[in-house]
Parts: C-alpha cells; structure tokens; sequence
C-alpha cells in the first residue's frame, strides 16, 4: 500500500492533475485496492464534516485580512518606516526588505501574499537607488517566506487540523524561529555583504527624530499583531475569533489611510473567495485520503517497513528531512504539506517526536521549498514584480537564505526547545 | 460557441464569489459581535455552528469559481517542459477530466447525507436545532454546481483543442505557476 500510494501520487501529480483531484484519487485507489469494506460509502458525511468546521473558517478570514491590508498602502509606509530603522547595516536597505516582510508575517497567513505585498513596494527602489537585483530580490522571496511561519499562519491551521494538534499552541510554538529566522537572514544579509559589499547598497543612517516619526507607520500593524495574537492567549477568542478582530482591524486601517470603498472590498472579497477554494479543495480531499489511509491500516504496515529499515529515531527523521528538501524542488507549500501529511506524521509521532515541533519543523522544510528552484512560488511572486531580468538572478540571490534555513532545521532538531519553550512556558 | 460557454460561465461564477464573499463577511461581523457580547456577560450562543455552516456552503460554492479562476493546484513542472502545445492541451484536457468525474464522484456521494436529512428531518443537536436541510441542501447544490461547471468548462475545452486554438484553450484550461497559494 506504501508503494501505491508513493508511486501513485507522484504518478498522477507530475501529469498535472489538480492535487486536490489526486488525493480523492488515491482515496478512492485504496478503497477499491486495500480495503475489506467500502470506504467511499463514508464519502460524502467526511466531505460535510470537514467543511462544516468552525476552526477552518479562520481561513477566510485570515485571507481576507491579508487581501484588505495590501489594498491600504500600508505596505509602502512600514517600508519607509523601516529603511530608517535598519538601513545602516552592511547591505542597506536590504534589510528592510527582510524586516517589512517579518513585520507583515506577523498579520498575513499567507508566504505568498507577504512576498507579493513586499516585492511591489521594494522593487521600485531597487532600480532607482541602483541596487544589485539579486540579493535585493533573493531577500524578499525569503523574508516572505515567514508568512506561514509568525502566526497567524494558514499552514499552521491546515496542519493542525489534519493531524489533530492544538492550534494556538502551534502558533506560540511559530513565534520563536518566526523571529530567530528573520534574524538569521538578516546576519545572513550583513554577512554577504561584508564580503562582497557590492551585492548590497549603500549604507544610511536617518536623523532620530526622522525614526522615532516613522514608529507611528509601524503602530497599525504592530497593534494588529497584538490584537490577533494577544485575544487568542489572553483566553478571550479562538484562532478563528480572533481571524474576525483581524478582518476589523484591517477594514479600520483601510478607513484610516484612505482606499475603504466597496470596489476594494469587492475584489478583496473574490481573492478570499478564490484562495480559500483552492485550500480547502485539498484539504478535503487529504482529509479523505486520510480517512482511508487509517481503514485501510496504514500505521501497521509503516510499522513494519520502519522496522524492516532498522534505523534509529534521527536516522528515520533525517530521512524525512532530506525527502522534504528534495520534493520541496518540485513541489509547492500547502500541496506538500498535504500530500505528505497523511504518510509522514503517523511516523514522526511513532517514533516518539512532539507533532507541534514537528509542525513548525514542516513548516521551515516547506518555507524553504518556496524559494528553491526549479519550482519556488516566491521566486516566481518576486520575478513578477521586476521589471526585467532573468529569474535566475532571483534564484541565485535566494541562496544564502536556504543555508539559513537548513540551519534552522539543524537547530530545531538540536534543541526541540526553540519551538517548544513558549508553547511549554504558556501550558 | 466554445468562447461563449465560458464566458458565461465564468460571469455566474464571478456573481456567485461576491455572494460567498459576502457571506464570510458577514459571518466575521457575527463572530466579532459575539466576542464583544461574551466581554459583557451575553452571547448569540452557536455561532461556531453558523460559522460552520457558512463555511461548508462558501466553500462548495466557492469551488466552482476557483476552476474558472484556474486557481485549483497543479504541479505543471512535466507540464512545462512539455514543448509542443499540442500535448500540453492534451494534459490540460486529460487534468479536467480529472476533476469533472471525481467532483461528480463526490457530488453523487454527497446526496445520502442529505437524503438522510429529509428522510429523517434531522436537526443539529445543539441548542439551535438548526434544520440540518436547510444547510445542507445548498451546500449540495454548490457540489453540484461545481460539477456541472467542470463538465461544461471540459466540453468548452474540447471544442477549442479540436478547433487548434490552443492559446484560448489554455486560458480556458490552462494552469499558472504563479497561482497564489497558502
């Protein structure tokens, strides 16, 4: 069964048929192949009972507040906000690609809405201040990246929802090597730079008034975050209440900068539409592939073949990591995350790892195969907002970053405790 | 008449977004009040419930529009290295047929849940009682739709590759790598 579903789902993924689509495939291959009852008889009660889920309407929400947010133009402010506050770094303004991306991670669900959000706003200045396009571009397909990791994370929610794991306590758990990555590709940003100061800008130190000023750019979506963040953990709302204070929030800002009108709204309201029926396409159909995965005794036979291995806990995981680097090649975040939670997650858990860490672990493998090529969203999100050049030039200046990354996996697997402090320290 | 299908279609599913779109806002509007209720002492009570059901029919309606959007995922790394746009027409045509039956699978699955409903006129066990027919008859129909959407869209596709207007087919069928995901 192992072998089937590998080879089938890979099989039916690279004639480029829909994810969702193939999941339901293999559902319905099992049930036909692997399983004494019908399983498809349960079909449409699973297909009811995962869309009708409080705890996934977050999703819209959450992509509703992103779609307002990068229609208010508060995009541009927090980036000029932030060129005073970090340009004097070796690199320039560098790293307020890095620093805009992280503070908008911490309000978008999405890596891809947050690179987009940030490339239309940097790029501009890249061409006129007379940039290098690739370590500027390579930086914002990375920062964007941490979208799924600083809550609100839609991937975060996904995976808690498939494998059962508390979602505020993976978002506490996103918080830590959320921040600890954006300080690592800012050192990463320094550090080329100091070597090469060509691949960076000019380095410019503001006036402290002119900074202190630019503090009250930052205030709405720093009061964002905390409205979101602070109602789920001060025990006033859920994840998916707390997604609503967001929407608020956003249409507040909207009203505040100008842009509210219903033509926005409009179109805010069809992008969320669009986003969430992509989603939630696969997650119904992982959902089911899920279900009959279970009938049809799929941990048995995983038992088996870990056993027949004969490796160690670390061995097996390092395994999984070095096959999530590989697929990440190919394939993108959410589908990865979907098609291999149904397999992988039973193993990591019965080897005796935490599923919150390894959820964030996911989620740095996944971040990573948004910006590694041949197929990284982001680096297709950040090429569309140049205005020419190769996308090579993106790729290759997304390279630092991924050594970022894979250290990042190194640290998690070496100390648990990035992750899992906050989530502990809260319980 | 291939041109003129999707056009339409694709008008129905727009209409049918800002409907759904709508919906959700709505929804958050509730759930915030209710938050704000709950810090006085009151509460709407079930509104986790009406989020779930605003949910399961915005998302069955929804679909629909994510195919005429193309936005549902596919992995087009084989795709693209496919040179001749004949065969690339042809997996387009081969990945709607994909997902015409399999949503026709899921729509026919669909309707014992809500058979069982009528047949019982179950309601939800929860201090609404909500008539579980009347969420769950348009969270079929929004099945359905998607279903009938991706026939007709298949047909649509059909007629363009075998008339050779590949460029319109692959608009119609197509898939964009830039295709925004989560």
């Amino acid at each position: 069964m192992l072998s089937f579903v590998s080879v089938g789902l890979l099989g039916l993924l690279s004639l480029s048929i829909p994810v969702g689509i193939v999941l339901f495939l293999l559902g319905f291959g099992i049930d036909q192949f692997f399983s004494a009852f019908p399983l498809t008889r349960g079909l449409g009660s699973m297909v009811w009972s995962t869309s009708e889920n409080a705890a996934l309407i977050a999703i819209p929400f959450f992509v509703l507040l992103g779609e307002i947010l990068v229609r208010t133009g508060i995009a541009a402010r927090t980036y000029s906000a932030l060129d005073r506050w970090v340009s004097w770094l070796p690199g320039g303004l560098v790293h307020a690609n890095v620093a805009t991306a992280t503070m908008f991670s911490a309000t978008s669900g999405s890596s891809v809405a947050t690179a987009a959000t940030v490339a239309t706003v940097a790029m501009p200045q890249a061409d006129r201040l007379g940039y290098d396009p690739k370590l500027f571009s390579g930086a914002i397909a990375a920062g964007g990246t941490l979208g799924i990791m600083i809550p609100p994370s839609i991937n975060l929610i996904v995976y808690g929802f498939l494998t059962q794991t508390s979602i505020p306590q993976l978002f506490l758990a996103g918080l830590l090597p959320g921040i600890l990555l954006a300080l690592a590709f800012l050192a990463v940003t320094a550090i080329v730079c100091l070597i090469n100061p060509k691949l960076g800008g000019e380095r410019r130190t503001f006036p402290f008034r002119d900074m202190l000023l630019g503090l009250a750019d930052l205030l709405p979506i720093i009061l964002l975050f905390s409205a979101i963040i602070g109602s789920i953990y001060k025990g006033w709302a859920t994840p998916t209440e707390a997604a609503s204070v967001g929407v608020a929030g956003a249409l507040a800002i909207a009203a505040l900068f100008g842009g509210l009108n219903t033509r926005m709204i409009g179109e805010a309201l069809i992008g969320t539409v669009r986003v969430t029926a992509m989603i939630m396409l696969v997650v119904i159909g992982a959902s089911f592939l899920n279900f009959t995965l279970s009938a049809a005794g799929l941990s048995q036979e995983l038992r088996g073949f870990l056993e027949g291995l004969g490796f160690d806990p670390l061995q097996t995981l390092l395994v999984i990591v070095a096959m999530y680097i590989v697929l990440g090649f190919f394939i993108e975040t959410l589908s990865l995350m979907v098609i291999t939670i149904p397999i992988v997650v039973p193993i990591v858990i019965s080897l005796g790892y935490d599923p919150v860490w390894f959820g964030i672990l996911m989620i740095v493998l996944i971040e990573m195969a948004l910006i590694t090529p041949p197929v990284g969203l982001n680096l297709f999100v950040v090429q569309s907002a140049r205005r020419g050049g190769s996308i090579a030039e993106v790729m290759l200046g997304a390279i630092p970053y991924v050594l970022a990354m894979l250290a990042m996996v190194a640290a998690l697997i070496a100390l648990p405790q990035v992750a899992l402090y906050l989530p502990m320290a809260m319980r | 008449m291939a041109e003129k299908l999707l056009s339409i279609l694709s008008r129905i599913n727009r209409t049918i977004a800002i409907a759904v779109g709508v919906l959700f806002l709505t929804c958050a509007g509730l759930v915030l009040i209710d938050i704000c209720l709950r810090r006085v002492g009151a509460s709407f009570g079930g509104t986790d419930e009406i989020s779930g059901y605003v949910m399961a029919i915005g998302t069955a309606w929804g679909m629909a529009f994510g195919l005429s959007e193309l936005s549902h995922i596919r992995i087009d790394f084989l795709r693209r290295s496919v040179g001749l746009p004949k065969w690339r027409a042809v997996l387009d045509l081969l990945s709607i047929f994909a997902l015409s039956s399999t949503v026709s699978i899921v729509a026919l699955k669909c309707w014992p849940v809500v058979e069982t409903t009528l047949r019982n006129s179950s309601t939800a066990n929860t201090p609404l009682e909500t008539p579980l027919a009347l969420v769950q008859l348009p969270w079929f129909a929004g099945w359905v739709w998607f279903a009938v959407t991706a026939w007709l869209t298949f047909v649509a596709g059909v007629l363009l590759v075998l008339r050779g207007e590949f460029t319109k087919s692959e608009q119609a069928i197509g898939a964009f790598p830039e295709g925004e995901t989560a």
